[in-house]
């Protein structure tokens, strides 16, 4: 059954067209406040959401086995088609950018887990592994990497996920899909402040300049 | 026909407006109002219009009042009834549908409103559309019902 939450989705500030912001717009503490409105299934299925999220911001450098087990565990559990292809999209990235990194490094194909292994694996000589008609972003992907540029390779990946996930949201206005294509982008915005340090910095600086005023450049 | 049939059929047509359009604004008035619950959740000012916009699928639920109300003036037979019934268990229908969307038109526009208040009105505009609609199909039962035959 499709649930509404009018009053939930309409709590939640406006994401941007774009993820680089100085802040999320809503804070995690507040925004796990309004998810309180949320009814218990649905409820669970953001849980499972969130942990799978939790689990996708450790570094790429896990051993295969522990991918694949935690992914068979996911597809068993989770049940909502949304989540799962976000987590399909999710997975399929980590698997991709993985054989990227390997072939950079010359190792051997991933063993990874998702709809494209078999595909990496039997395309391992070609440049974008035949799948540049559907992931354009591998091409400038490897570039990046080529260049050493790790920072611009990820806001990249972060790139492609926020515009496809805002495009699908445009499909889903005050339901459940909504509000879980809602927190796939805050994820985003949330991931890259944490890791842009000198916006943090900046931040920091404002807010004390904010609170002690003129006071602020005395010492 | 049974003509106890035709007398039910008759009653449902004269209150299916009422009932059908309450329904309406029922669910319209629902949606936009919780966006708007949700709204005030997240806004420092403007309440006031967030609700207005809010109540705007409850005249849907007048509509259908004033159709029952001019159904009721036609004498209930036999002959009469299958007229009653089609235009006020259709002109409701309509009246259902339409205050039923218009709050989702108006759950959309308190949404897209607080996050950029200068388009309040624009945003109000489909919501205004859609009850465009049922205004036709309001006037036109009016114009109907003024045909059965007695």
């Amino acid at each position: 059954m499709h649930r509404s939450y009018y009053t939930l989705i309409a709590s939640l500030p406006h994401l941007p067209l774009h993820f680089e912001l100085d802040r999320t717009p809503i804070t995690r503490p507040r925004l796990n406040e309004r998810l309180k409105l949320l009814e218990d299934a649905d409820r669970d299925v953001i849980d499972q959401m969130s942990a799978f999220l939790v689990w996708d911001r450790q570094p790429l450098d896990r051993n295969d086995q522990e991918v694949i087990e935690r992914y068979d565990n996911l597809m068993r559990t989770v049940s909502n088609p949304l989540v799962r292809a976000l987590i399909n999209t999710r997975i399929n990235m980590r698997t991709i950018v993985s054989a990227v990194r390997r072939r950079k490094a010359g190792g051997s194909p991933p063993v990874g887990v998702g709809q494209w292994v078999d595909h990496i694996r039997r395309n391992w000589e070609h440049p974008e592994f035949r799948l540049a008609g559907r992931y354009a972003w591998i091409r400038p992907f490897q570039n990046l990497i080529d260049e050493g540029a790790a920072r611009e390779a990820q806001r990249l990946l972060f790139s492609v996920n926020y515009r496809t996930w805002s495009r699908m949201a445009e499909h889903y206005a005050f339901s459940f899909e909504g509000l879980i294509l809602y927190l796939a982008r805050w994820e985003i915005i949330d991931r890259w402040t944490s890791q842009d340090a000198n916006a943090g910095q900046q931040r920091f600086e404002k807010l004390i300049s904010e609170t002690l005023g003129e006071h602020a450049n005395l010492y | 026909m049974d003509e106890s049939l035709l007398m039910i059929l008759g009653w449902t047509g004269i209150y299916g407006a009422t009932a059908l359009g309450a329904v309406g604004s029922i669910i319209g008035c629902s949606r936009a109002g919780q966006a708007a619950c949700g709204a005030m959740l997240d806004v420092e000012s403007g309440y006031g219009r967030l609700v207005g916009l809010s109540a705007l699928p409850s005249s849907q639920i007048i509509y259908g009042i004033v159709v029952t109300m001019t159904l009721r003036g036609n004498p209930l037979t036999a002959q009469s009834a299958p007229g009653l019934f089609a235009v006020g268990v259709l002109c409701g229908i309509a009246l259902l549908f339409s205050a039923a969307f218009q709050g989702a038109c108006c759950a959309s526009a308190i949404h897209a409103s607080k996050n950029k208040p200068e388009v309040f009105g624009l945003s109000a505009a489909p919501a205004a559309i859609v009850e465009g609609f049922a205004v036709f199909a309001f006037i036109f039962a009016l114009v109907v019902a003024g045909g059965i035959p007695q």
